[in-house]
C-alpha cells in the first residue's frame, strides 16, 4: 500500500515536471534564441578580425584573433602605472570608499558587503593607474574618453530622473482631477519616439528660433547654440533624456507609493509629522525596493543611449557626447569592423551587469 | 535559398494575371482606363524627402523633388515596373545600405557617391553593368571622363554616374556692392589668405554683417574647405597609406579659417540649416555650400519675402597656388546579386538608370555639373540659370585619394577640426590626433 503511495507521488512529481517543461519551454526557446544565442555569437565574433561587408560577401574572410580587439580597445603602447594617474577618477574611489565605512560605522552595511565594495573600489584604483607612458599611446584614443561620456551621462540622468520622478509621484499621488491630468501629462513625454523627442529638444535649444533661445534674448543674453557648445552639448542630451524618462519612473513610485499602508502615514499624521518628516521617515523607507527596482531599471536603459546623442549633437563637438552605443554602431555600420564592435557591446553588458550588481548588493543590504 | 522576392513576385504574378483579366473585361466594355502592375524594383536614395513630387520633372525644384519626378516619371510611363523608394535619411544612409547587404537584403538600385566605390568594389557587392549599358541605350563614350573614372573599378562599370557636384561660394551681391567687392558685376573673391581677411573686414565695416558662413558644427562642408586649401596648397591628407595630416600646409589652412572666427567675420557654431537661414537672411556676404542648392537659392533669392535678393555664384577661389574645390559624384548602382538572382528585377532597374541618363540636363536643373558630353555641350545648359559664374568648378575638381575607409576618414577630420573651432583644441594637438587615427585607419 505504502509502496504504491509511494510510486503514484514519484509519477505525480514527474508529471508535474514534465507540465512545468511544457509551460515552460515556449520562453525558454525564445531566451535561448533570440537572448542567449545571439549574446554567445557575439561573443564569438568579438574573437574575430570581421569586416561585416567582407565576411557577407565571403564567409571565410573573418580570422579568428583571440583577444586581440579587446585589448585593441582597453590597452596601449608603453603602458606604464603611476599611483595617481587619473586623480579625478581614483578622488572619488577613494571618497566612495570612506562613504561605505562610514555606513559600516553607522550600522547600514555589513562587513561582508564592505569588504566586496572596498575590494571593486581597489580593482578600480589599481585599473585607473595604467596609462600610456612616455611615448606611448592609447590603441583606440577614443574609447576610455567614450566610456566616461556614457558613465558621466548614466550618472547625471539616474539621480536625477529617479529624485524628480519620486516627487512628481509623492506630489501627484492623490485623487483629484487635476492630480490625475498632471500624471497623465507627465507620461506623455514617455510614449514619443527618441526621434520625435530630439527634434523637439533641436528645436528648443536652436541658437536661431529655440525657445530657450527666445527667452535668453528677451532678458537680453547671447543664446548660445547649445548643441555645438562644449560643456552645454552633454547637458542638454541629459535634460531632454530627463524629460522624456520621468514618466514610467514616476509610475512606478506611483505604484509604490499605493502600496504603503495608509495606516502608517496617519499614524504619522497624528504624532504631527510634517511633510517633509512623513516623506523621510515613512514614505521613503517603505519606497526602498521601488527606488532599488528605479535605478537599477534606468542605469541598463541609460547606459544604452544612443539616440539623443546622435541624433542631437552627432557625438560632438569633439567627442563630449560620444558614447559607447555610437561608437559601437559606428564601428560595426559605418567602419564594418564587427568583431570590435562585438568586444565594445561585451564590455557594455559587464559594465552594466558590475553597475547593476552593486546597486543591488548595496540596496539588499540597506533592506536587511 | 528560397528568394522571397521570388516567391512574392510569382504569386504577384498569377493574383496580378487573374485581376488583369477581371480589368480588362470591364475596361473593354466601359473604356477605362487598365490600370499598371509590374515588377517591383526597390530604390533607395538620400537628397531629402519631397511630398507631392508627381511626374512633371520640369515643374520640380531642388535636388529632392527633381529626382522623385524622374523616379514617378518612370514608374507612370512603364507598366512593367513598380520603383518603390524605400525611406531612407542622408546623416545614417551608408549604415542603412551597409546593414541592408549584411542581411542581404539590399534595395534593387541604389545611389552612392564616387568614394564608396572602393569599399563596395572590392568585394564585388556590386553589379558590372559593362556590357549591359549600351543594350539599354546609355553609352559611357558620352560621359565626362571624370564621371568614366568614378564608376570605373578594375577596368569595369559599376555604376551610372549622374552628376558631379562641388562646393563653390554663394554669393550675396547686396552685401558685397556694399562692402566695395563688386566690379563689372561680378563679385571681387580674395585671391590670397591676407586678402580673404581684408573683404572679410570690408564686409563687417560696410555692413556689420559677418563676411563667412558654413556649416562648421554638423557635416563636412568645413572639411573640405580645409582640404581644398591643402590641394591649393599641393598637399593631401594621405598618400600611398600614410597619413600627412600634420603639415604646415594644413595648419596654414587651419590658421586661416580660424582667423575669421577670431576675427569675428563668421561663426564656428552654425550647422548646415542656420548657415543656410543666415545667408539667405542677408546676414552673410558668403555662403560656403555645394552646387546643390544652386536652383533652391535662385528661387529665394527672386522671392520678394527672403532677405537675400542679388544671388551669384562663384567658383572656390583660389588662395594660394593651384585652383581646387571638393567635388564629389553621385551614381546609381545595382547590387550584383540582383543580377544574380533576379534578371527581371535587374533588367528594370537597368531601364530606370537609362531613364535617369536620359534626364541629365534635368538634374542638372539644380545646381550640379552634367556627366554626358551631350549635354554639356547644349544650348539648354548653357543657358541654366548662374551656370556661366561657376563653369571652371568640372576643372578645378578634387577629391582625396580612393579609400575603402573614405567615411571613417572624414569622420575623424570633422571631429578633430570641429574640435579645434568648437572646443579650442590647439591646432597641433588636433593635427596630431587626425593624424594617428587616420593612420590607424589605413593600416586595417
Amino acid at each position: 500500500m505504502f509502496e504504491q503511495f509511494k510510486t503514484d507521488l514519484r509519477w505525480a512529481g514527474v508529471r508535474q515536471n514534465l507540465v512545468a517543461w511544457v509551460f515552460l519551454l515556449p520562453f525558454v526557446f525564445v531566451y535561448v534564441a533570440f537572448l542567449i544565442y545571439p549574446f554567445g555569437r557575439g561573443v564569438w565574433i568579438s574573437l574575430h578580425d570581421w569586416n561585416l561587408l567582407a565576411v557577407t560577401f565571403n564567409p571565410d574572410a573573418k580570422t579568428f584573433i583571440g583577444l586581440d580587439n579587446y585589448l585593441r580597445l582597453f590597452w596601449g603602447t608603453e603602458m606604464t602605472w603611476r599611483a595617481w594617474a587619473r586623480p579625478v577618477l581614483q578622488g572619488l574611489c577613494v571618497l566612495a570608499a570612506v562613504f561605505f565605512v562610514w555606513r559600516y560605522r553607522i550600522g547600514e552595511l555589513r562587513w561582508s558587503t564592505l569588504w566586496q565594495c572596498l575590494m571593486v573600489l581597489l580593482l578600480l584604483m589599481f585599473l585607473f593607474g595604467w596609462a600610456p607612458g612616455e611615448g606611448g599611446r592609447w590603441f583606440d584614443r577614443r574609447f576610455w574618453p567614450t566610456v566616461g561620456n556614457t558613465v558621466f551621462f548614466v550618472a547625471m540622468v539616474v539621480p536625477a530622473i529617479t529624485i524628480i520622478s519620486l516627487l512628481l509621484a509623492t506630489a501627484l499621488n492623490r485623487e483629484t482631477r487635476g492630480a490625475a491630468f498632471l500624471r497623465t501629462l507627465f507620461f506623455l513625454s514617455q510614449v514619443l519616439s527618441v526621434t520625435v523627442v530630439t527634434l523637439i529638444w533641436q528645436m528648443m535649444f536652436s541658437a536661431r528660433q529655440g525657445l530657450v533661445a527666445n527667452v535668453v534674448r528677451e532678458f537680453g543674453g547671447v543664446p548660445l547654440s547649445w548643441l555645438a557648445e562644449p560643456g552645454f552639448a552633454m547637458a542638454a542630451i541629459v535634460i531632454a533624456t530627463v524629460w522624456w524618462s520621468i514618466g514610467i519612473a514616476m509610475v512606478l513610485f506611483l505604484a509604490g507609493l499605493q502600496d504603503i499602508p495608509q495606516e502608517m502615514q496617519e499614524a504619522a499624521k497624528l504624532d504631527r509629522a510634517n511633510s517633509v518628516q512623513a516623506f523621510w521617515y515613512i514614505i521613503l523607507p517603505n519606497l526602498k525596493r521601488t527606488i532599488t527596482l528605479v535605478v537599477i531599471l534606468q542605469i541598463i536603459l541609460h547606459f544604452q543611449v544612443f539616440g539623443q546623442a546622435h541624433l542631437m549633437t552627432q557625438g560632438g563637438p569633439n567627442d563630449q557626447t560620444q558614447v559607447l552605443v555610437r561608437y559601437i554602431y559606428q564601428t560595426a555600420f559605418r567602419d564594418s569592423d564587427l568583431g570590435i564592435a562585438s568586444a565594445m557591446a561585451v564590455f557594455l553588458f559587464v559594465i552594466m551587469a558590475v553597475f547593476s550588481a552593486v546597486q543591488f548588493m548595496v540596496s539588499r543590504e540597506d533592506e536587511q | 535559398m528560397v528568394n522571397y522576392k521570388d516567391k512574392k513576385a510569382e504569386k504577384v504574378t498569377t493574383m496580378q494575371k487573374t485581376f488583369i483579366s477581371m480589368i480588362a473585361a470591364t475596361a473593354l466594355s466601359a473604356g477605362a482606363v487598365m490600370p499598371a502592375f509590374g515588377t517591383e524594383v526597390t530604390l533607395a536614395r538620400f537628397f531629402g524627402s519631397c511630398q507631392d513630387a508627381g511626374t512633371d520633372v520640369s515643374a520640380a525644384v531642388g535636388e529632392a523633388c527633381i529626382i522623385q519626378s524622374i523616379i514617378n516619371a518612370f514608374d507612370a510611363e512603364n507598366d512593367d515596373f513598380d520603383v518603390t523608394t524605400l525611406p531612407t535619411d542622408w546623416g545614417n544612409y551608408y549604415d542603412q545600405i551597409i546593414a541592408s547587404y549584411a542581411s542581404g537584403n539590399p534595395p534593387d538600385v541604389h545611389v552612392m557617391h564616387r568614394h564608396r566605390i572602393p569599399e563596395y568594389g572590392q568585394i564585388g557587392a556590386l553589379a558590372d553593368l559593362t556590357d549591359d549599358l549600351m543594350a539599354h541605350g546609355i553609352d559611357p563614350d558620352d560621359w565626362t571622363d571624370s564621371a568614366r573614372e568614378a564608376v570605373t573599378w578594375n577596368d569595369r562599370i559599376l555604376g551610372v554616374p549622374m552628376d558631379l557636384h562641388a562646393n563653390l561660394w554663394h554669393v550675396n551681391m547686396d552685401l558685397m556692392e556694399a562692402a566695395g567687392l563688386v566690379e563689372n558685376g561680378q563679385p571681387i573673391l580674395p585671391s590670397s589668405p591676407e586678402e580673404m581677411m581684408e573683404h572679410a573686414e570690408m564686409v563687417r565695416e560696410a555692413t556689420g554683417q559677418y563676411y563667412l558662413a558654413a556649416d562648421f558644427s554638423e557635416f563636412e562642408i568645413g572639411v573640405r574647405m580645409v582640404l581644398a586649401f591643402l590641394w591649393q596648397q599641393d598637399s593631401n591628407i594621405f598618400a600611398n597609406g600614410t597619413a600627412t595630416i600634420n603639415t604646415p600646409e594644413a595648419r596654414n589652412a587651419l590658421e586661416l579659417i580660424t582667423g575669421l572666427f577670431d576675427g569675428g567675420y563668421a561663426n564656428s557654431r552654425t550647422n548646415y540649416a542656420d548657415s543656410q537661414q543666415s545667408f539667405l537672411n542677408g546676414e552673410a556676404a558668403v555662403l560656403v555650400n555645394g552646387t546643390w542648392v544652386v536652383d533652391f537659392y535662385a528661387e529665394q533669392a527672386a522671392d520678394e519675402d527672403v532677405e537675400l535678393t542679388h544671388y551669384y555664384v562663384a567658383d572656390f577661389p583660389t588662395l594660394y597656388d593651384e585652383p581646387a574645390t571638393w567635388a564629389d559624384t553621385h551614381l546609381w548602382a545595382i547590387p550584383a546579386s540582383v543580377k544574380r538572382d533576379n534578371p527581371e528585377v535587374y533588367e528594370g532597374a537597368l531601364q530606370l538608370l537609362a531613364f535617369i541618363n536620359d534626364h541629365n540636363i534635368d538634374w542638372a536643373r539644380t545646381g550640379h555639373a552634367a556627366v554626358r558630353e551631350s549635354v554639356l555641350n547644349s544650348d539648354e545648359y548653357a543657358a541654366l540659370p548662374h551656370r556661366s559664374e561657376y563653369d571652371n568648378t568640372v576643372n578645378i575638381a578634387r577629391d582625396t585619394p580612393a579609400s575603402a575607409r573614405y567615411g571613417a576618414i572624414q569622420d575623424i577630420l570633422n571631429r578633430e577640426f570641429q574640435a579645434i573651432w568648437l572646443t579650442g583644441k590647439s591646432i597641433d594637438a588636433a593635427l596630431s590626433d587626425a593624424e594617428e587615427d587616420v593612420q590607424s585607419q589605413l593600416d586595417r
